[in-house]
């Protein structure tokens, strides 16, 4: 900020206080000088009964908790659901019940399920509920009876969704994407009931997503605490806060579609129907545009991919940082990329559409935009890679799994370049490259940083440390199991193995394709499986792990800082925390400790020569 | 303006990046609710942007001919059409009800409950009025045989496009008007005087209130600008 | 809280003479864009007229009645730039739409 305004004396003004070179004052008091409040402290409703309490609770902490916890059941169901159709795809004919339209509504819901209700449902709302107010000095969230109905609004979702398991016809079997006609068609698994329950359901998520996305934006923007600068944030909350800006615009399509689609199957309307003559007969519909529909579904679709990966970009620099005891490299650079990363990711969508019969000078101006995209994206990689560089690296689980990141991130990145232009992707649309690719890029690489973000905040959220070795094997397995199940799947793509379909049959490349399918579905099981010791790991840390005491990483960032550990209602008990610094001050030269807190005022470390923040 | 110490603040683009570079708050001086709604409505917008922006897309691309909205909207009066009455109607009436909203708000920042308080009714009925008009309007294109699948003037997307848009309008619009009688019940009571504590939360009630509540009505004014300009005049 | 300042926000009240005159000014623009309807204009002429009332219209009960005029341009820009996604969505489907009627007059009526 500007200097003129630094001298007055305005009650508003602002002033951090890396001003060292202040003009008036005895220099210690000048040095720490935070100005003054704006706000006046918020009043929380505390619970007094059991119900209050943990189930239709206002503390941010326990809602993200109850995220967390639905989110990783979903995920679990999603995860038996691929195993089924790894069983068929590996072995076919092996389980009876797998019929090709039960193969389509495992593909369906599988998808439907990670992206949505599993991977935004756990970025967003469960660490981003857990952490934020942490984070940034805040209370709780600004709005807390609105949080806790967002995730309830989640729950009903949740409940929806698995509903449509049991309703005649069975969950729908379009394909992620929904894409219409087929997808209200007879003929398509689950035209009738499944689909009708799958948009109700998204519907649903939107709707309380947005009472959540509204709380993590207003919490970040306006509830910070004395001396939180937004350059003082940690990545995490930047990753979180962009992704659930994204959120907030670019769910409006997802819902249009889903209301327009809903018209369409219930009202017989026309929005995204053609003419269709069906088994010889003409039906009622007529004149719809069905790539209208893919166009708002990727509008929606492509900032999707970025509300996933842009929570595990933040979440993974503070890993990064924290266990390389090394301040990030380039924190400015990193937070513009993110916020770059998210205008950008507004004008890409067209390119998961190369194939769809668009117009087709998009694909040139959608290559270039995603061959743009790519810059900020690689700057982080490469910031991520400088900040390891000579760093003092704990090579603990928590790094295992950052740096497990980093490679799958490259590698499915790499990919994505191949995909985004367009005289590439026609060969290689709808084949296994694809899956490769994305699952490589937004499915493994995200997991790998909420895992690893598990072993690193479980000693905040219970007060004890998971157990190093178990987490080790849980790596190795679920990394060396990962590349086994993803990387013949790029092979299986050039060779020309389409997706989604239920059997190969007598194709000419079935020779090559049968034994890598067969290793796939082993990896698949034997990574899932190997699920269980985290699930081990987390169940019986809660009682037997070592107590974790206070900042068991030495980290700076103020979630760690909270005067109990877990954190109470209220987070910070008397006084808010004052700021005085980034979260990233480690082993700065001069100081006593690798650490400098970010509650540590200037005049207590004098001579350290931190950066200015 | 009255003399408070925002005043003190750099203002224009160097006022935006101060207020960016500074701690605790980005939005000098605006209350959490009325950032909740802002951001709402800029949510709320994409998601009316996503329909017209649809409904550009099938109207365009639809080979049978679109009806012509100037002649469908017509009324008889006295034997003779007259084009897109009621809609100019109702746009009145609505703008009507917009005038009635700012005022409300101004009187209630002066803490004149008495005004407020009526001010916000009288928007209320206005927006109760043009729920109305809408009513009539849906039933008159039904009794004409205008339905979402299907319409006798031309292309089916007239009618789906029609019955979604401007129920996803009216929809807004009977939300708003219910929370404006709440609202007007609660400022004759004076919430807002004596600070009383909602129902649902546990902070303060405050005239600023009223201007949240003001801004989402004049958004509801602000899509019809946009629903009246694309869907009857085009 | 002996700290906190600022207490008061900063919406102050405006004269009454401003409400009324954009009032007054909406209810003539309004206006105005009816009577495009009735004179019936076509083509670029009506295209242009519905376009600059309706983008005068929304400015004045953004800028006024919302206060947007008002307040600090951080807020502004927050709310303003996002628009920019919505403008590419607008020009994108326009080409869009042109393209699917083009091929559908070219398969359904000429032939492909």
């Amino acid at each position: 900020m500007s200097d003129e305004y630094n001298q007055k004396n305005a009650p508003l003004e602002a002033q951090s206080s890396d001003t060292i070179s202040g003009t008036s004052g005895t220099p210690s008091k000048d040095i720490d000088y935070v100005r003054p409040a704006e706000l006046p402290e918020q009043d929380l409703y505390h619970g007094h009964s059991f119900i209050t309490k943990w189930i239709f609770c206002q503390d941010a902490k326990i809602i993200g908790v109850q995220y967390f916890l639905t989110a990783v059941f979903t995920g679990i169901v999603g995860l038996v659901l691929s195993w089924l159709m790894r069983l068929q795809l590996g072995y076919p004919d092996l389980v009876p019940f797998i019929t090709a339209e039960h193969y389509y509504q495992f593909v369906t819901m599988h998808g439907m399920i990670m992206v949505v209700y599993f991977l935004t449902a756990l970025f967003l709302g469960g660490f981003g509920n857990y952490l934020i107010p942490l984070m940034v000095g805040a209370r709780d969230m600004v709005f807390p009876y609105v949080n806790m109905v967002s995730f309830w609004m989640f729950f009903i979702a949740v409940c929806v969704l698995m509903a449509s398991f049991f309703v005649p016809g069975g969950p729908t079997g379009a394909g992620w994407t929904l894409y219409p006609p087929q997808a209200i068609l007879p003929g398509t698994p689950g035209s009738n009931m499944g689909i009708i329950l799958m948009l109700v359901s998204l519907s649903l998520f939107v709707i309380g997503f947005t009472m959540g996305g509204l709380n993590y934006i207003i919490t970040i923007l306006q509830a910070r605490t004395r001396g939180m600068t937004l350059m003082r944030m940690p990545l995490t909350i930047w990753g979180i806060f962009t992704a659930t800006a994204l959120a907030m615009l670019a769910f409006p399509a997802l819902l249009v579609s889903c209301i327009m689609m809903t018209l369409d199957k219930m009202l017989e309307t026309s929005f995204f129907m053609p003419t269709i003559v069906q088994a010889g007969e003409v039906l009622d519909y007529g004149g719809g545009s069905p790539v209208l529909f893919q166009h708002l579904f990727w509008f929606f679709g492509h900032p999707e991919v970025y509300i996933v990966a842009l929570p595990a970009f933040g979440i993974v620099s503070d890993l990064i940082s924290v266990h390389a005891r090394k301040n990030i490299f380039g924190y400015r650079m990193m937070v513009w990329a993110i916020v770059g990363i998210g205008g950008l990711s507004f004008f890409v969508w067209a390119h998961h559409m190369y194939v769809s019969g668009m117009n087709p000078w998009f694909g040139f101006f959608f290559a270039t935009t995603t061959l743009i995209i790519a810059v900020p994206t690689a700057l982080k990689v490469y910031n991520w890679i400088i900040t390891l560089f000579r760093a003092n690296i704990r090579m603990n689980t928590v790094m295992l799994f950052c740096l497990g990141f980093i490679v799958t991130f490259v590698n499915g990145g790499i990919t994505g370049i191949f995909l985004g232009n367009v005289a590439v992707d026609i060969p290689l649309s709808d084949t296994y490259f694809v899956i490769a690719h994305f699952h490589m890029v937004m499915g493994i690489a995200p997991l790998m940083v909420i895992m690893g973000a598990v072993y690193h905040w479980f000693p905040l959220v219970t007060g004890r440390m998971l157990s190093e070795k178990l987490g080790k094997w849980h790596f190795w397995f679920t990394f060396l199991g990962a590349y086994s199940i993803y990387f013949p799947m790029h092979y299986l793509g050039f060779i020309g193995v389409p997706r989604r379909y239920f059997e190969m049959y007598d194709s000419p490349y079935v020779a090559s394709a049968t034994g890598l399918n067969e290793f796939i579905t082993v990896a698949a099981l034997i990574v899932g499986f190997s699920q269980l010791i985290f699930i081990y790991n987390i169940v019986s840390s809660l009682s037997i792990g070592k107590p974790a005491g206070k900042n068991p990483w030495k980290a700076n960032s103020l979630e760690w800082l909270t005067p109990e550990v877990p954190p109470a209602h209220g987070n910070w008990g008397e006084k808010l925390p004052v700021i005085h610094r980034w979260p990233y001050d480690f082993n700065v030269p001069g100081a006593k400790e690798d650490y400098i807190t970010q509650t540590t005022p200037p005049s207590e470390v004098i001579s350290a020569e931190v950066e200015k923040t | 303006m009255s003399d408070n110490s925002l005043n003190n603040l750099p203002g224009g683009f160097k006022g935006m990046s101060h207020d960016m570079g500074s701690d605790q708050t980005a939005f000098k001086g605006v209350q959490w609710g009325k950032v909740m709604m802002w951001i709402f409505l800029l949510s709320d917008t994409f998601i009316f942007s996503c329909f017209l922006i649809s409904y550009m897309k099938g109207r365009t691309s639809t080979v049978v001919d679109w009806p012509n909205t100037s002649e469908v909207f017509s009324l008889h009066v006295g034997g003779v059409p007259v084009p897109l009455l009621l809609i100019a109607i109702m746009t009145f009436v609505l703008i009507t009800s917009s005038g009635t909203m700012a005022l409300a708000v101004k009187y209630g920042y002066e803490k004149n409950r008495k005004m407020c308080g009526w001010l916000i009714l009288a928007t209320a009925i206005g927006g109760l009025t043009f729920v109305g008009m809408q009513v009539f309007e849906w039933s008159k294109l039904i009794h004409e045989g205008v339905r979402p699948w299907e319409n006798p003037f031309g292309a089916k997307q007239f009618g789906s496009f029609f019955f979604m848009i401007t129920g996803f309008h009216g929809t807004h619009v009977s939300i708003g008007v219910i929370f404006l009688f709440i609202y007007a019940r609660k400022v004759f009571r004076g919430d807002f005087d004596n600070g009383k504590r909602g129902f649902f939360t546990t902070m303060k009630s405050d005239y600023v209130a009223i201007e949240i509540l003001g801004l989402y009505w004049h958004f509801v004014d602000l899509v019809w600008v946009f629903i009246f300009a694309f869907f009857y005049l085009w | 809280m002996d700290e906190i300042q600022n207490k008061e926000q900063s919406t102050s009240t405006h004269k009454i003479g401003i409400y009324l005159w954009i009032w007054g000014l909406l209810f003539v623009l309004s206006f105005f864009s009816y009577m495009v309807d009735w004179f019936a204009f076509q083509g670029f002429l009506r295209w242009t007229l519905i376009l600059i009332f309706m983008f005068l219209k929304a400015g004045l009960i953004m800028a006024f009645f919302m206060h947007l005029y008002w307040e600090r341009y951080a807020l502004v820009n927050i709310l303003l730039w996002p628009m920019t996604a919505i403008a590419g969505f607008i020009i994108l489907m326009a080409a869009e739409a042109k393209y699917t009627v083009f091929t559908r007059l070219l398969y359904f009526f000429i032939g492909g």
